[in-house]
């Protein structure tokens, strides 16, 4: 397994937030993890990227223990739910700021953000500032500066939880095409169903600290707790005939 | 209306402006005496005399514009170093109270309470004394000035840097100062005019050998040559609102 975690605990004075948690992941796949508010779900995901030390348990990437690994050891990159793009940069520095980082050549920088802002769809924007960009685009920018570093696993904290609707359904499938074009192995978190069911490769439902990942989507559709069932109950009353 | 607002606004703009006008006539002025209404003289003659006689202003100009360079960059500096430690710190509240106590007294209380530390350590009377205990006016003022900095936020893009596998030194240097630019030249500004205007501390500590322009002032005014006390006011003037017409035209601007 490429990620492999197991028993990870994390209290914050009194309370359990994270609760022996273990899960495992293969490579170049997406788990989608659907958890309400304060179920734990970022306190998981600082842990993995090492935001935070976790009080027990292990974490493994490829084999290797993270365990006293700062973040940057770890080329774990954490997406926050809002873009978070750095103000006094441009499109292209906001995109090539991780290269930069790493003290890569100037003219291999130019040519990797060149072809990100390709693929991003953002032809023409790349000298913009970001508050001359929409939440759409910001959102792509932010995408592409965590790609563009080729990390060995991506994080994703609720990333399109402040798009509109139609906005949302643009970045879930553009996100769909950069993790499969780039290998990209990522955690989903969302608190949306549909987003969890359409995201995930694999899909797990997260409550009070303890995960629980479904072998294959047909379970997750059919485990009552999550919440589909009545989902569907509910759209389907809506079109059943008013006697 | 308009007309109204028009008058209003004139007379709040010369009410703003004559004490400024009016010093500048003053140090232009002399044989003035009541009930003259006008200057017997006006002209160059006192600034000649000041700058070319050995009255110590264009020394106390340098003092003063040197002390407070020196304020405001150590107190914006390590100010803005320590505030994150305090703004992350689980004794932040506590912490904070301690930085008000400056601010509580008055700056010469302050200055006398601590008076005695600075004729132990050979401080009083040196221009390296007035520093420290301006200093200790500004460093806690700074402090408090950028607690609104350090937010979620600001912590959100550092820990975004460290998993974009940058260090903590390349998140200050590269994100967090450039992010903090406009609120660092506005402290800046901030902790050098405490310093400039300061006057009580300075001359407790400094006890007369350390003479800024504000000590000046005052010992023109004691000696009742307004014309000399208003060349040293329009010394002591001018430069902040010079300061202050850069800071709103380049910085302020841009913060809102």
């Amino acid at each position: 397994m490429f990620l492999e975690i197991k028993q990870l605990s994390k209290s914050f004075q009194n309370d359990l937030i994270v609760d022996r948690l273990s899960l495992s992941l293969d490579q170049h796949r997406t788990l989608s993890i659907l958890g309400k508010s304060g179920c734990g779900k970022t306190t998981l995901l600082k842990l993995i990227a090492g935001l935070e030390t976790a009080d027990q348990g292990s974490i493994r990437v490829n084999g290797e223990d993270m365990s006293g690994k700062t973040p940057a050891e770890r080329k774990i990159v954490y997406l926050y739910q809002e873009d978070l793009l750095f103000p006094h940069l441009s499109v292209r520095g906001n995109i090539g700021f991780g290269l930069k980082l790493q003290k890569i050549p100037a003219s291999d920088i130019k040519e990797q953000v060149d072809l990100m802002i390709q693929r991003l769809e953002l032809q023409g924007q790349g000298d913009k500032m970001p508050h001359q960009l929409s939440g759409g685009q910001r959102q792509r920018v932010s995408f592409g500066r965590a790609i563009i570093t080729n990390p060995r696993l991506l994080l994703l904290d609720e990333p399109f939880g402040s798009l509109d609707v139609g906005t949302r359904q643009r970045m879930q499938e553009l996100f769909k095409e950069l993790t499969a074009l780039y290998g990209i192995t990522s955690l989903f978190v969302t608190h949306d169903l549909k987003e969890a069911i359409l995201m995930g490769d694999d899909i797990g439902l997260m409550k009070k600290g303890s995960l629980q990942v479904y072998p294959d989507k047909q379970d997750f559709l059919l485990d009552p707790g999550t919440g589909v069932r009545s989902e569907i109950e509910f759209w389907e009353s809506l079109l059943k005939p008013n006697y | 209306m308009n007309k109204l607002r028009y008058i209003v606004l004139s007379g709040l703009g010369l009410g703003i402006l004559f004490p400024f006008a009016f010093l500048a006539m003053l140090s232009f002025s002399g044989e003035w005496f009541f009930p003259e209404v006008l200057p017997g003289y006006f002209g160059l003659k006192n600034w000649k005399e000041v700058l070319t006689s050995e009255s110590g202003m264009g020394i106390s100009f340098a003092s003063s514009l040197g002390i407070s360079l020196l304020v405001a960059t150590l107190g914006t500096g390590t100010g803005f170093i320590w505030s994150k430690s305090i703004a992350y710190h689980s004794q932040k509240e506590t912490w904070l109270v301690l930085a008000y106590f400056p601010y509580m007294l008055s700056p010469v209380v302050l200055a006398a309470c601590l008076n005695f530390f600075f004729l132990k350590s050979g401080l009083s009377g040196t221009w390296q004394g007035v520093v420290l205990g301006q200093y200790l006016v500004a460093f806690p003022y700074s402090v408090i000035f950028f607690q609104a900095f350090w937010n979620h936020r600001t912590r959100q893009f550092e820990q975004l840097v460290l998993t974009l596998g940058g260090s903590s030194r390349q998140a200050f240097v590269q994100v967090i100062l450039p992010l903090a630019k406009g609120m660092i030249l506005v402290c800046f500004f901030q902790t050098f005019l405490i310093s400039w205007f300061e006057y009580g501390l300075t001359a407790l500590v400094g006890v007369g050998k350390v003479q800024t322009l504000t000590v000046k002032v005052f010992l023109y005014i004691k000696e009742a040559n307004f014309y000399y006390g208003a060349i040293a006011c329009c010394l002591l003037v001018w430069p902040p609102v010079l300061l202050l017409y850069l800071n709103k035209r380049f910085v302020y601007n841009r913060l809102v």
